[in-house]
């Protein structure tokens, strides 16, 4: 960054919408002066502390694990605390924030994500692991571990499931939080019962609901797959049983070390 | 699920069907399209078989699909039973009337 | 509205498809002349080969086009796991159905120009 971006003010143009007197969401401009670093999210707390106290946001940990500062960014779902100010600022020295599409509007950022957990809780996101525990730890090979495709790695920040339109529809639809969870579990070779987690994502509201928009895979701010995890329970859900059998094989050689 | 497959397979056999049907009736001569001309073609069983089967899958597939963009909302969702046999007999209804089409061509 | 390459696609895709829905039906009521007998069936065949309809035909190839390969792209997708080319795939069969339509598109007319 060079000493003229230092010193360049930007305008924050947020989506203001505070339920007791507005009845339409509204776009308010902030200029906030950029300092080298500053992401959006420091971006809102200058504007919360010496500007306008009434902008409400959700943040809790500051570096993207939380997940709790999901927003709509210049028309992309992402992190407001991993998204450094200057990346997003437009050719008219604009960034446009907003809530997460799709949502019921609680207050300006905040957004209702009841939907969100009653889907995610569907799914059975908890591990049903098998009644033998091994003594000492669960062995996975690699071929295991990179099947996953680092799915333990979501955050829950809410960013796929917003920016999916088949939600924007239908809330009966399970999400790809959701999916991404189930394939997480349904892959994890501790876990009892993957034919039962897979009969749950093949209903109506499951993986058939997906039509393949891709929304989630750009805006998931950790780089996840939901897309796909969703295209390898269409095919596991089409064999159901069998896949049981094999993990209930695979899980009595879980003491063992792996074979390199 | 189910929808979903059954969508998937009559997609892959319209690949083939449409591809045919297209070829030899809008981009093979004769070009204007009359009552001899389409029963010259039905005369032989295999376009007969190749018609029969191309209309069912096309019916299957566009009901199915339909289905799927209606309960794509939520309101609609909560009858998705009552809509699934609406399409299902739709697409007997509609497939009688094609198969009847079809057998017109023999007079 | 959370807009994509993907967003439009599939937004293409139900539309492509409801119109082929509808234009199915009357397809094959406009067929189903047959079962009225050999004249009826010329006589509505020649109404809908008329060179007004040779021009919406073009819309129509532009729908089974775009939508077959849009599903061909799904396909792919789907067997050989291909959705880091999401962007690639979504142009290529932008471009090829804009390609199948105007080649398709020019021989309806060269047809229909030679009085076919
Ligand atoms: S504040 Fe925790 S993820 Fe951004």
């Amino acid at each position: 960054m060079s000493n003229n971006d230092i010193q360049r003010t930007v305008t924050v143009r947020i989506q203001r919408f505070n339920p007791d007197v507005d009845k339409k969401p509204h776009m308010q401009d902030y200029q906030v002066k950029m300092w080298p670093g500053m992401t959006i999210l420091d971006a809102l707390h200058e504007i919360k502390t010496h500007q306008d106290g009434s902008v409400t946001y959700r943040r809790s940990c500051r570096h993207g694990i939380c997940g709790s500062c999901a927003m709509h960014i210049n028309g992309r779902n992402t992190l407001a605390c991993k998204t450094p100010i200057i990346n997003e600022v437009q050719k008219n020295d604009t960034v446009t924030i907003g809530p997460l599409p799709y949502l019921p509007v609680i207050k300006d950022m905040v957004v209702d994500r009841t939907s969100f957990w009653e889907q995610y809780l569907r799914v059975k996101p908890w591990l049903l692991p098998p009644n033998d525990i091994p003594e000492k730890e669960f062995r996975m090979s690699q071929e295991e571990v990179d099947a996953l495709h680092d799915a333990e790695a979501c955050i829950m920040c809410g960013a796929c499931y917003s920016s999916c339109a088949v939600i924007g529809l239908n809330k009966k639809y399970l999400g790809p939080h959701a999916l991404l969870k189930a394939f997480l579990r349904v892959l994890d070779p501790r876990d009892t019962a993957p034919a039962e987690r897979l009969e749950i994502v093949s209903q109506a509201d499951g993986v058939a609901r997906c039509h393949t928009i891709f929304n989630c895979i750009d805006a998931c701010p950790k780089g996840l797959n939901p897309t796909q995890a969703i295209e390898t329970l269409r095919k596991l859900a089409q064999k159901r049983q069998k896949y049981e059998e094999a993990r209930r094989e695979r899980q009595k050689h879980l003491n063992e070390p792996i074979p390199s | 699920m189910l929808t979903f497959k059954i969508q998937r397979w009559s997609a892959i056999a319209l690949l083939f069907f449409l591809t045919v049907h297209m070829i030899f009736m809008h981009y093979v001569p004769p070009f204007h399209i009359t009552f001899d001309v389409v029963q010259a073609r039905l005369s032989t069983p295999t376009w007969k078989i190749i018609d029969i089967l191309f209309l069912f899958s096309v019916l299957v597939h566009a009901m199915a699909g339909s289905y799927q963009v209606i309960t794509d909302f939520e309101s609609a969702f909560n009858y998705r039973k009552a809509l699934a046999w609406a399409s299902i007999i739709i697409v007997i209804l509609a497939f009688i009337y094609g198969a009847k089409t079809i057998w017109a061509f023999q007079l | 509205m959370y807009t994509s390459t993907g967003f439009i696609s599939w937004l293409l895709r139900r539309i492509s498809g409801v119109a082929l829905v509808l234009y199915l039906f009357t397809h094959l009521w406009v067929i189903g002349a047959a079962n009225s007998g050999t004249q009826v069936f010329n006589a509505r065949l020649d109404a809908v080969q008329t060179p007004i309809f040779k021009l919406f035909e073009i819309a129509l190839l532009a729908a089974v086009v775009y939508h077959a390969l849009d599903g061909i792209r799904l396909l792919l997708i789907h067997y050989f796991d291909l959705t880091e080319y999401r962007k690639t795939l979504f142009w290529a069969v932008f471009i090829a159905s804009a390609i199948l339509t105007l080649a398709g598109g020019i021989a309806i007319l060269a047809i229909m120009l030679n009085g076919g």
